[in-house]
């Protein structure tokens, strides 16, 4: 287990504060992950039941952060959102539940409806094409703005190109990935 | 109407010190509907966030589930 426990180590966007871990053995730390996990279930089934959504709730442990999915009926598109705008605030709040009960600041990551898993392919495959135009053309490549989690998925693509390296430029909500062709 | 209430009323409760003290009430004024949050006064930090980061993702997930055009307002008030 103990390889899954490493923080991803290109994190150069998303939750680099880690100020409220109190984990010290992995051993320790895979059993406050489980705990967020069972924390964050409980919060968002009983959303489930209140709306009277269909959904199956997955509780795992990935690259040293909890992991929930929600998959089921066609209702569970309006807690994605647009743009994944009503995801990202519902795993705002479920940290925030989290912290409430453990005292310690989470990276807990929510999926729902398969969104991040579609839209991590999708910007993977952006992320690569852009780092090939750029280093066709030579000319520096602005693309639109991206929340966190999107931003992190292209730099982690355009790294695997050589020749090229990325960067975040502007403030949120605005702030977008910049890519450059290496001299 | 109460199904929104009642998931606002449950997604504040997870996050606050005090969640037998949240209530969540509907209103209905000239302007709209508005659900007024109520909180014990050490908990409204919470409620509202750094930079009201909080009660906007409260906003952004009412918005989702069907409350577009209902107005969360939390209530600032020790009385």
């Amino acid at each position: 287990m103990s390889e899954t426990l490493q923080a991803s180590g290109a994190d150069r966007d998303v939750d680099t504060d880690r100020d409220g871990d109190k984990a010290s053995s992995p051993a320790e730390l895979e059993e406050l992950l489980v705990r967020e996990g069972d924390i964050a279930g409980d919060y968002l089934e009983r959303l489930l039941d209140l709306l009277d959504y269909d959904g199956d709730i997955d509780l795992d442990v990935e690259a040293g952060r909890a992991v929930v999915s929600i998959d089921g009926g066609d209702d569970l598109d309006k807690l994605v959102g647009r743009r994944g705008e009503v995801l990202e605030a519902l795993q705002e709040l479920t940290r925030l539940a989290v912290q409430q009960e453990t005292g310690a600041r989470s990276r807990l990551m929510l999926d729902i409806a398969g969104w991040r898993a579609n839209r991590r392919s999708e910007l993977a495959d952006l992320g690569r094409a852009t780092a090939e135009k750029v280093l066709a053309t030579g000319k520096a490549a602005r693309l639109q703005p991206m929340t966190p989690f999107e931003r992190k998925v292209v730099h982690d693509a355009v790294a695997k190109v050589g020749g090229v390296h990325s960067e975040s430029e502007g403030e949120e909500p605005n702030r977008r990935v910049v890519v450059f062709k290496k001299d | 109407m109460t199904v929104l209430a009642d998931a606002l009323e449950h997604l504040v409760r997870g996050i606050v010190d005090n969640p037998d003290e949240v209530r969540v009430n509907l209103v209905t004024t000239r302007r709209g509907r508005t659900l007024e949050v109520h909180v014990h006064p050490d908990d409204l930090g919470k409620v509202i966030g750094r930079g009201g980061r909080t009660a906007t993702a409260l906003r952004t997930v009412m918005a989702g589930i069907g409350g577009r055009g209902v107005r969360v307002d939390v209530v600032d008030t020790d009385r």
